[in-house]
């Protein structure tokens, strides 16, 4: 691949709040968009195409509001085109972004986004119409009480307990309160958590994610572009998506393929990613991990299923004795990560901005010293489909 | 500028109206993806990567690739989903092949009719800042385009009632009309169905070693976008489409579009957005749109036949509508479109539009030849 | 400045085809009170609630499997939360592997107490025997029928 990668030239993110009643939702992605092709010194009329990022419509208020981006993205007349893969849009959307490159058709492309959770008085019970309309959106399924299911199994086949899903939240709130661009940054302790209100059992108000403002935006160009113009940048090395079955109850019962307890295509997707970045021993080879884990007991099964944990479930000892803090064996979710801030459209292309900020050096009081190579992650629909990618210095 | 690698077309089923409730939408989207694999005489073992379009307030569902993973054999596969357009999911597919890193990739979009009204969902598009008090959905949005182009062309009604009558009669089987929103009759639309359309695209490499024949290899691509705002456009041209057709032809080699084809499929979601695509695709100056539709050039038959298949005047699945012109000239350039098969196409071009007033412009060029 | 907002409010309204396989299973529900799954071509499985395909082998399922009523419980958790349009707070609910099935069923878990969370937590675990109870009235639905945790004395 060498001489034919494809790099990340340019970041912007927000500063992600709970509203923004300054800004309407196209002027929160050109929020982004400027910044990032700032950050990658160029002009609009070096973007060839977009690549769009935007989950569930329903979320924001707005059909296809992809539609009502195009100005803010600079897609007038150009090559333009949205992702929805839920959760894991914001990946799938650098993903494709990077396809587009990739295929040789463009040299410089554009992948942005922005959601307005904050403003969605019913996310719950939008969340509520991802599943099958008649076998399963009369029980209350909601993402939360989903995710409360995988951690009883979790705690079932592994050990973790309330105190172990507490203390993820209180790694992450330490790392988010030295990330500016975080949503939640006050630090907290085992006991604020254990004492928070119970939302589904497991999991307590302080587990959650927050409902989140923000917008992001990516600018990738060809490795032969990069050169040319002399441009700094790190790349994308390893790319892939993997889904496993849209049907919970599939993952439980007799010898299930997708265990729900944890995330097998998760696992699937990041051994494709691994193998074509060629790494072969994610333990001792990543430097650095963003994974997408919106609630505090996913983190585990995030990190195992990425192999930078050891055997299933000895994550929980490992995050125990510190190894996923910035400062221990492999930081995981340096910015806070998903748990800290949700902008559900771009939540997943945050983990492959602070991923690329992080190998880049630039990721300021919450950078891990010396780290050359990280990964990401993105979980969409209903723990259904997962992207993953390895970016390098 | 190019792609890497070219991709081919080597399976396709086009299902334009499904009707009866046997079969969930989840069951036809599954019934769909295997009729393509099956014409591409594949299993789902050869597949390496599935790119599915859908509307998620068409389908009443919040996400809907998760209801559409399972059924086009997404479990354990590399899955995309793009809501913007059926025919994005056509072009992301294709990219995905020319990267090289998959050989192969299905392709499947859908559009029920389940929702109780059609407008009312697409309304839901338009700005909660702006415009949602207005009655605007996409069939309006088409009424103003028309309306702006009869203003901007005075002969332009009757080349739309020309190519009304064109599609409606090549596509013979649907007597049916559509609904009227002045300028436009109800000749001049469909009513929307239930419909379904599915590929197969694999990389040369694939295609030499499974030795398959009959193969529209897609030989230019291009896409492109208008503003958000209906009142930021001017209506009676197709900047978009004309960017669309000029990074088609460019990477096809197509220098005189007007001779270049033997066939083409327009997205006729009026016949207003038909005449529109005749100047953008350089097919036709606005200024013979009269005469040319008068003198049968776009018929069957004519110089060029333009929507064989009867268009979406005959059919109107309308979030795939684009997705099934891609899919119908591919299978022209393959010689297996059926009844409605132009005999020895050796070049096709398909226009994707969808949207308010066709934001969204696609062209694309299918050949039989591996290289332009 | 003066900040304006704008309330909005999404109602449309589906009418989704269930197809046959669903049909029947309902239909089953309403006139049987029992419950159906199907059974996989290709790996065997018993797919509660029933699939006219399988999504990992994606060949058609065979034939109809009656499962149940008794059962084991797979997953659960107990909301606390009130949610818009979701039932008033607290309840229980979870999946449930049905005798003869193989994969599992969603449903409520009524006749618990509540108020201990780690106490109903308990009495709801894993693998933690219970009965399918079926509403007098049925109307062909899912909410037609509930869990209760076996008593001990059965």
């Amino acid at each position: 691949m060498s001489g034919d990668r494809v790099g990340i030239v340019g970041i912007g993110q927000s500063a992600f709040r709970a509203r923004r009643d300054d800004a309407n939702y196209p002027e929160l992605v050109r929020e982004a968009v400027v910044l990032a092709m700032a950050d990658a010194k160029m002009d609009f009329d070096a973007i060839e195409g977009v690549v769009y990022s935007l989950s569930p419509d329903a979320m924001i208020g707005i059909g296809n509001a992809e539609r009502l981006g195009v100005d803010a993205v600079g897609g007038r007349n150009k090559p333009f085109l949205r992702i929805n893969t839920g959760g894991a849009t914001g990946i799938s959307a650098v993903a494709a972004a990077y396809y587009h490159v990739a295929s040789g058709m463009f040299d410089v492309v554009l992948t942005a986004g922005a959601d307005k959770v904050g403003e969605c008085g019913d996310s719950q019970s939008v969340l509520n119409k991802i599943w099958d309309p008649s076998y399963e959106r009369p029980l209350p399924l909601g993402t939360i009480n989903m995710l409360a299911m995988s951690g009883v199994r979790y705690m079932q086949q592994t050990g973790m307990t309330e105190v172990d899903m507490a203390r993820v939240t209180v790694k992450n709130r330490r790392h988010a309160s030295l990330n500016p661009n975080a949503h939640l940054r006050k630090v907290v302790t085992i006991d604020d958590v254990l004492e928070s209100r119970i939302i589904s059992w497991p999991i307590k108000l302080l587990d959650c994610c927050p409902q989140s403002t923000g917008g992001a935006a990516l600018v990738l160009a060809s490795e032969k572009y990069i050169r040319d113009n002399h441009l700094d940048a790190v790349w994308i090395t390893g790319v892939a998506h993997a889904a496993e079955t849209y049907w919970m109850g599939d993952r439980m019962g007799n010898n299930p393929t997708a265990e729900h307890a944890g995330a097998h295509a998760l696992g699937r997707s990041f051994e494709k990613s691994y193998r074509m970045a060629g790494i072969t021993d994610p333990m001792k080879q990543v430097h650095v991990a963003e994974l997408y884990a919106p609630f505090s007991n996913t983190e585990f099964h995030s990190i195992d299923a990425a192999r930078i944990g050891g055997a299933i479930g000895d994550s929980v000892p490992r995050l125990r004795d510190g190894e996923f803090d910035i400062g221990g064996r492999i930081p995981v979710n340096p910015s806070g990560g998903t748990l800290c801030t949700n902008a559900i459209a771009v939540t997943a292309m945050a983990r492959v901005a602070e991923t690329a900020l992080q190998v880049w050096g630039r990721a300021g009081a919450h950078q891990v010293a010396g780290a050359k190579l990280g990964i990401a992650s993105g979980n969409g629909g209903d723990h259904q489909i997962f992207g993953t990618m390895v970016i390098e210095a | 500028m190019g792609l890497k690698v070219q991709p081919g077309v080597i399976g396709c089923t086009i299902r334009p109206v499904i009707t009866g409730r046997t079969r969930s939408l989840e069951e036809i989207i599954y019934d769909t993806a295997q009729m393509a694999l099956a014409d591409a005489g594949l299993t789902i073992d050869d597949i390496d990567g599935i790119c599915v379009a859908s509307n998620d307030q068409f389908d009443g569902r919040a996400i809907s690739v998760m209801m559409a993973s399972g059924s086009v054999g997404g479990v354990d596969r590399d899955i995309l989903s793009t809501p913007s357009a059926g025919e994005h999911a056509f072009i992301l597919g294709a990219l995905r092949v020319a990267t090289g890193q998959f050989r192969t990739q299905l392709i499947v979009s859908w559009s029920p009719t389940e929702v109780s009204s059609m407008p009312e969902a697409q309304r839901l598009g338009t700005d909660p800042y702006f415009h949602r008090a207005l009655p605007l959905d996409e069939l309006s949005a088409h009424a103003l385009q028309a309306s702006a182009l009869e203003h901007a062309l005075p002969g332009a009604r009757r080349a739309a009632e020309a190519v009304a009558a064109k599609n409606r009669a090549q596509g013979g089987a649907r007597p049916e009309e559509g609904t009227s929103r002045w300028p436009l009759t109800p000749s001049m639309t469909s009513q929307p169905v239930t419909g379904a359309v599915a590929l197969v695209l694999a990389s040369p490499d694939f295609i030499a070693e499974r030795g398959m024949t009959k193969i529209a290899w897609l030989q230019g691509m291009g896409w492109a976008t208008e503003a958000g705002f209906l009142g930021d456009r001017d209506l009676s041209t197709a900047p978009a489409l004309e960017a669309a057709a000029r990074q088609a032809y460019a990477m096809a080699g197509v220098t005189d579009p007007a001779h270049a084809f033997g066939v083409a499929e327009i997205t006729d979601a009026t016949p207003y957005s038909e005449l529109l695509a005749y100047e953008a695709l350089g097919l036709c100056r606005r200024d013979e749109w009269e005469s040319r539709t008068a003198d049968g050039s776009f018929r069957v038959g004519g110089r060029l036949p333009v929507n064989p298949s009867g268009g979406v005047l005959t059919w109107n699945p309308v979030f795939c509508t684009g997705m099934i012109r891609i899919a119908e000239v591919a299978q022209q350039v393959r010689g297996r479109a059926g009844a409605h098969q132009i005999q020895g196409v050796k070049r096709g071009l398909a226009h994707a539009g969808s949207g308010f007033a066709m934001q969204y412009q696609s062209a694309i060029v299918f050949g039989s030849e591996v290289r332009t | 400045m003066e900040l304006l907002g704008r309330q909005e409010v999404w109602s449309i309204t589906y009418d989704h085809a269930l197809g046959e396989t669903a049909s029947s299973f309902y239909t089953r529900i309403r006139d049987e009170a029992a419950i159906y799954g199907r059974r996989s071509a290709g790996n065997g499985r018993v797919m509660v609630p029933p699939r006219s395909f399988s999504d990992e082998t994606l060949l058609p399922t065979e034939d109809w499997v009656k499962v149940g009523p008794g059962g084991k419980i797979e997953a659960f958790t107990m909301v606390y939360e009130s949610f818009k349009n979701l039932p008033p707070p607290p309840y229980a609910f979870g999946y449930v592997l049905l005798d003869g099935a193989d994969t599992a069923l969603g449903g409520f878990f009524k006749g618990v107490d509540l108020s201990d969370p780690a106490a109903a937590a308990e009495k709801l675990k894993i693998g933690t025997r219970i009965m399918t109870k079926f509403a007098a009235e049925r109307k062909g639905e899912m909410l037609d029928f509930w869990f209760e945790v076996d008593s001990p004395a059965r």
